[in-house]
């Protein structure tokens, strides 16, 4: 799939990429390409009921009033 | 010199200990080493010179007043240039950090201190733990003493070279997506990754939070346990730190593995990829040397690789991005091709696909989990190929995803590369053994009986 240097562009500013030139532009184009095709490598089945792994955990005795 | 540059953790602290080898001497001739290799090897970003002297010194007096403090008492060690040394700095192999100077010793560095240990210098790196091998940063990429040009894996790789190289015995690496293990399989080395929150990453430059790991990378099974005994514990300032108790990785250590059961992962290697037919056969081999020696090796299945590459890929893409998205705003250009490009890549992944990698991975997670039930460890392949050469970059990309370690950083458990021969070509062999969650002491075990009965980690680069 090819990408434009516009649709490029869109994401690069979209981002907050504003000092980006050709060269880094054409790797944000191939960015999209990669993104799309992990993308699709994603299983189709996920249920909603499947949460995320966990990276964020409260204390287990910490907190509230004693 | 032939003798202090292959040294064991091991065997410098029994001789130190019986005062029969001086600290100052042992750090003095390896740095005469790394003065006389690293011209070609580049595996170190800077060498501490004076601050190794001084402290070899201090090692030296404290050890003949009496007061030895452990198997790294006065021996040398070195750091990947991700990790925080005060008063040093932490360049990440970029341009973007090169005046860096980090304001205290990250956690894992004072460990190692306080151990007694000696750093000698910062280790090179793929830029940002991410992006090499690159010939466009400010220094050049570490060389595989194995062979003539060769690739030496990443993004530990300065502390691959220096290991196999003969200039330390032991060092720290970064375990991201295989990161510690892949230049221990080129190098023909121990890497560990330790279980996810066994040792403090705070100080440690993140490439992917929730997939980073600090490992020890050492030459023998044995002083990898030892590393690791040094620099693992919780650290309630490291929010994926965890709190569980630090087991003795050397007690059991030579107790064999008669009785052990290991599950063998062959469609890694055999289906989902097709291995070099000499790693392969390594790892096959391997399986007949640990039945030999008493365990039970039986075949099991895991998910197939593809369903872990994509789910570590979508990740350390997101995460990668959010930790770089300002610097890449700033100065883009001080970033090299490679390290830009792998950490834009995250700019392109929308949000509901970075959730549904991380509920891929809980997924993944629980079935791998479940399929280590009944089973003491799981053996299976590290790299699928030898090391590529480094100046050939279609080679080094295409090597990139031929591997089996992303698994395991999806689901956090500890996971040991060896050394399992060599090809014809006189070029390191690997193989990997997994645990369940905290049993990185029963890898140890098995790597130890596996080691002692074929002998790899005796061999070292010819010509050095």
């Amino acid at each position: 799939m090819t990408i434009g240097k516009e649709e490029a562009g869109r994401l690069a500013l979209a981002a907050g990429l504003v000092r980006l030139d050709d060269k880094h532009l054409a790797q944000v184009a191939r960015a999209i390409a990669g993104a799309r095709e992990l993308a699709a490598q994603l299983p189709k089945d996920l249920h909603w009921s499947e949460e995320m792994a966990l990276v964020f955990r409260l204390p287990a005795s910490e907190g509230g009033r004693k | 010199m032939t003798d202090l540059a292959y040294l064991s953790v091991a065997g410098a602290a029994d001789l130190i200990r019986a005062r029969r080898l001086s600290p100052v001497a042992y750090t003095e001739a390896l740095l005469e080493r790394i003065d006389r290799l690293d011209g070609r090897l580049h595996a170190f970003i800077r060498v501490t010179r004076e601050a190794a002297l001084e402290a070899a010194r201090q090692a030296e007096r404290e050890i003949a007043a009496g007061n030895w403090r452990g198997p790294l008492h006065g021996v040398p060690f070195a750091l990947k240039d991700i990790i925080d040394v005060a008063g040093v700095a932490t360049t990440a192999h970029s341009k973007v950090l090169i005046d860096n100077v980090a304001a205290a010793d990250a956690p894992v560095t004072a460990r190692l201190r306080a151990a007694g240990g000696i750093l000698v210098g910062k280790l090179a790196t793929h830029e940002f733990a991410i992006g090499g091998p690159s010939f466009d940063l400010p220094w050049p990429p570490a060389v595989n003493p194995w062979g003539e040009m060769r690739f030496p894996g990443g993004s530990s790789s300065g502390s691959g070279v220096a290991l196999a190289a003969g200039m330390v015995p032991a060092a720290l690496g970064t375990d991201t997506g295989g990161s510690v293990r892949n230049p221990a399989s080129m190098c023909g080395i121990v890497g560990m990754k330790p279980t996810y929150g066994r040792v403090s990453r705070r100080g440690v430059l993140p490439l992917a939070y929730s997939l980073d790991h600090v490992g020890p990378m050492t030459r023998t099974v044995r002083d990898n346990a030892l590393l690791l005994a040094i620099i693992a514990g919780h650290d309630p300032d490291d929010p994926g730190s965890a709190d569980v108790p630090v087991p003795d990785y050397t007690a059991a250590l030579d107790a064999g593995v008669k009785g052990l059961r290991i599950g063998l992962v062959r469609h890694f290697y055999a289906e989902d990829m097709q291995a070099h037919p000499e790693q392969a056969k390594a790892v096959e081999e391997a399986a007949a040397v640990l039945g030999r020696l008493g365990a039970e090796v039986r075949e099991i299945r895991l998910a197939p690789l593809s369903d872990y590459a994509a789910c570590t890929r979508l990740i350390i893409r997101c995460e990668a991005f959010a930790i770089h998205r300002r610097w890449l705003a700033e100065r883009p250009g001080d970033y090299g091709d490679l390290a830009r490009q792998r950490i834009l890549d995250g700019a392109a992944v929308s949000a509901a696909d970075y959730i549904d990698a991380l509920r891929l991975r809980a997924r993944l997670t629980h079935r791998t989990l479940a399929a280590f039930t009944g089973i003491d460890a799981v053996l299976t392949v590290s790299s699928m190929d030898p090391a590529c050469r480094i100046d050939d970059a279609e080679a080094c990309a295409r090597a990139y995803p031929r591997q089996a370690r992303q698994p395991f950083n999806v689901t956090g458990q500890p996971a040991l590369a060896i050394p399992a021969g060599f090809t014809e070509d006189g070029l390191p062999l690997s193989l990997q053994l997994v645990g369940h969650p905290w049993q990185e002491a029963m890898l140890y075990r098995i790597g130890q009986a596996y080691e002692r009965a074929t002998g790899w980690v005796e061999r070292h680069p010819p010509g050095l």
